[in-house]
């Protein structure tokens, strides 16, 4: 049990530790940021959850965010309202992730693989839609999704904790939920049950596509611009934080709370590096190291137990 | 003595898999190892063949105290074991597979092929075995597997030989050249540990027999002193009725029906009736088609002709998930594969079939699914901790309980059990049976696969013998293990399980 807990409790002392290192750490303005800097890897990371449950794997999100980010934003630009250009991004990261389930159900491809090609597409042709350039045109109010407050807190832990409960209330009380685990559990078993697995993979796929559609449309906003490069490398941070938070790459395991806390010890981390005067190149080190730390804690505790 | 096991103890977590494990096995004797599913046979094996540590207790190998950290240096010092599940490179020839990790070398590095591929075919030739030694071992049957798994410890040329159930999924040919091989071991000196379930194959082989419970041996002595019913008692520490035999009761309406069903050249124009009520076996050797008939009726594949009617009304079914839905439950011979999400909670596994009946809009109802799931597994009298205790935790009878209350929570009609009782104790294996028997009782038709003729007979209202893929005879349930057999094994079924191997 203590072990469960531990990416937990490594959060908690994280915080505390950081509290009594630097006078700057418990200040609103730092854990806004904070928060700020972690909400669009953990947007992602809730679809990543769904993703990896259900026995799979989207190395494209990062590339998914910047083109449903550029739709959005050009969309704005020319004309659209704020809704009309948040619903584009999101239909976006949809669109995308309908095609990474269709690929890897119908022609039945490793995900990985399919992934990682819709990674380079998406990419590309987001490079080609914008011509390689920004775009900076966006109504002055959309800088509310990303930088706003409500009621003393930063707007997107709001839009993060909606997601979150939602993502956690379609996973452990809902039938898609108790499907993506089956199969990611046995995808053989969930089959002879008579489960619709193909459909049901498809929909988990959509599911994290409009997240990062999400996650896009704030890192827009964050940086009132819609940014074709945006969002590489955020695929690994947002498996990352899954992984850290107990979700297993063979499926079947991982929950909402978890992955929160993943992305949050990441979070913390590279806030209290800057914090410290830690350098940047070293916090890429202490993240990976982390990384596998988790994960050796996790597979400790599994095999303790008998097969 | 050979090897010499004493008190030797081994726990993971906070669960006790061997508390006092006791062994002698002698050279050139065939020691069985029994037991109950749990009661820590493999453990102590795995111990014995070095991949895992042993908390405590002495190991003497030739008299000398050892402790083997690698299965690697139980080989040098002899010690090979058979595995039941296969340990084998899936992607390799079963000529490459047999000498994995002690190829022929030329200088270099280099691997000496041709000499291996020689040598491979050598051995499969001088036992008979229905293998080629450049076939690719991803492509074999279970039973290929396991032919594979014994050429490559016999090819070791080692003192003491593990076999961990080698007959399983074996035919009745097989098996026979399976028990060639150890009673040759035998006589060459070698000292054989063979774990097995069937009590059928003891006396057959065996010369001693070491029975655990509990992870404690609590008896060792030579097979002749020992009834049968003592051993059962002393593997499950009670009475059991060895001997099961079910009232046949009269048959209600059709449930399932076969009218000239073919998927050549597997299955040729395929009849049967499965009625409410009914338990009918089906018997073969193995590649007689039985299980192929299993996954043609569950959607698995498709039939190229012919029809399948349910409860008088012709159906198509194309997927398992047609299948469910006209009432055909499939509890397959591979539970951890194809019948439970292991990793997941026993409740979960057994709502897992019947979701839309407990829930609305997609959101799952708890206390409906609680109550599904409390009532199944008082019906079934699933033993478990709680419903939150995961599949795979539990013992194989219990498995095979939860993928059953799978398909009743699912209201399935027709069950096919492919194997039931494989992988299962003693003990438990009668109460599958029952659990059958009250199904059939409560109005469902069952279509029973099994290799294991006796318990056919014991359970069986009749039975169907196929041949090549064709159903040869339909005999009483009441008739004898030799009868089936001369349907079943006429002049070409050779050819038939050879086929079956690839």
């Amino acid at each position: 049990m203590i072990q469960r807990l531990l990416p937990f409790l490594t959060l908690i002392a994280l915080f505390v530790g950081l509290a009594i290192a630097s006078p700057h750490f418990l200040t609103s303005t730092n854990l806004s940021s904070v928060v700020r800097q972690t909400a669009v890897i953990n947007i992602m990371a809730l679809g990543m959850t769904l993703i990896i449950i259900s026995g799979g794997i989207d190395l494209s999100v990062g590339a998914i965010l910047a083109m449903g980010g550029l739709l959005g934003a050009m969309a704005m630009e020319r004309g659209a309202s704020i809704p009309v250009g948040i619903s584009i991004g999101i239909v976006t990261g949809m669109f995308w992730g309908l095609v990474n389930g269709f690929l890897t159900t119908r022609l039945k491809i490793n995900p990985f693989i399919v992934t990682l090609g819709t990674l380079g597409i998406v990419r590309g042709l987001t490079l080609i839609i914008s011509n390689g350039l920004p775009v900076h045109q966006l109504p002055a109010d959309f800088s509310f999704l990303g930088e706003g407050t409500l009621f003393g807190v930063p707007f997107v832990l709001w839009i993060l904790l909606v997601a979150a409960a939602a993502v956690h209330v379609m996973l452990e009380h809902t039938r898609l939920g108790r499907y993506a685990f089956a199969i990611g559990s046995n995808p053989d078993a969930a089959f002879y049950a008579g489960i619709p697995v193909a459909f049901h993979i498809t929909s988990v796929y959509a599911i994290g596509g409009m997240l990062t559609g999400l996650a896009g449309m704030v890192e827009a906003s964050r940086l009132m611009t819609g940014q074709p490069t945006a969002g590489q490398g955020y695929e690994l941070q947002a498996i990352a934080a899954v992984v850290i938070g107990g979700g297993s790459l063979r499926g079947g395991e991982g929950s909402v709370i978890g992955t929160l806390v993943g992305a949050f010890i990441m979070g913390l981390l590279a806030n209290g590096s800057d914090l410290l005067g830690i350098s940047p190149y070293l916090q890429q080190a202490i993240i990976g190291g982390v990384i596998i730390l988790a994960v050796t804690v996790d597979e400790l505790r599994k095999r303790r137990l008998p097969a | 003595m050979l090897l010499e096991l004493k008190s030797v103890r081994k726990r993971f977590g906070g669960v006790v898999a061997l508390r006092n494990g006791n062994l002698s096995v002698r050279a050139g004797e065939v020691h069985l190892l029994m037991g109950e599913n749990g009661a820590g046979k493999s453990t102590m094996m795995k111990i014995v063949a070095g991949m895992q540590a042993r908390d405590g207790g002495e190991m003497l190998w030739q008299g000398q105290p050892v402790n083997f950290r690698s299965p690697a240096e139980a080989a040098a010092n002899g010690i090979a074991m058979v595995h039941q599940e296969s340990l084998l490179a899936p992607h390799l020839s079963v000529a490459e597979n047999i000498f994995l990790g002690r190829e022929e070398r030329r200088p270099f590095g280099f691997v000496n092929r041709r000499k291996m591929q020689e040598a491979a075919a050598r051995l499969i030739e001088r036992h008979g075995f229905p293998l080629q030694a450049d076939w690719q071992v991803g492509r074999l049957s279970p039973a290929g597997k396991q032919l594979v798994e014994i050429c490559r410890a016999i090819q070791h040329g080692s003192s003491l030989l593990i076999f961990d159930e080698p007959t399983s999924s074996l035919s009745d040919a097989e098996t026979a050249e399976v028990f060639k091989i150890v009673r040759t071991l035998r006589q060459r000196g070698t000292g054989v540990i063979y774990i097995t379930h069937r009590l059928d194959e003891l006396r057959e082989v065996g010369d001693r027999v070491t029975v655990l419970r509990d992870g404690e041996t609590v008896h060792t002595s030579d097979i002749a002193e020992l009834t049968t019913d003592r051993l059962i008692q002393y593997m499950v520490g009670r009475e059991v009725n060895a001997i099961y035999r079910r009232e046949p009761l009269p048959p209600g309406d059709e449930l399932l029906r076969l009218e000239g069903l073919s998927r050549r050249p597997l299955l040729q124009d395929i009849n049967l009736q499965i009625r409410a009520g009914e338990i009918v076996g089906l018997a073969g050797l193995i590649g007689a088609g039985r299980t192929e008939l299993c996954r043609l009726i569950f959607g698995l594949d498709e039939a190229d002709s012919g029809q399948i009617f349910v409860s008088g009304r012709p159906v198509r079914i194309r997927s398992p998930r047609d299948a469910v839905r006209e009432g055909i439950a499939l509890v397959p011979e591979d539970r951890q594969k194809t019948g439970l999400a292991t990793g997941l909670p026993l409740g979960v596994n057994i709502t897992l079939a019947s979701l839309p009946a407990v829930s609305r809009f997609g959101f799952i109802l708890g206390r409906q699914e609680r109550e599904v799931i409390a009532r199944q597994m008082e019906r079934l009298r699933v033993k478990a901790e709680s419903p939150k205790q995961l599949a795979g935790r539990l013992s194989g009878g219990n498995q095979q309980k939860i993928v059953i209350a799978k398909w009743l929570a699912r209201g399935a009609k027709v069950f096919l059990f492919d194997e039931p009782t494989r992988g299962i104790d003693v003990g438990a294996k009668v109460e599958v049976f029952e659990v059958m028997d009250r199904l059939a009782r409560s109005g469902a038709g069952i279509l029973m696969v099994s290799s294991e003729l006796p318990e056919l007979l014991q359970v069986a209202d009749r039975i169907l013998v196929m041949r090549q893929g064709r159903i040869v005879a339909e005999l009483p349930g009441r008739t004898t293990q030799e009868e089936i057999m001369s349907y079943a094994a006429l002049a070409g079924s050779v050819n038939a399980s050879q086929e079956s191997v690839q």
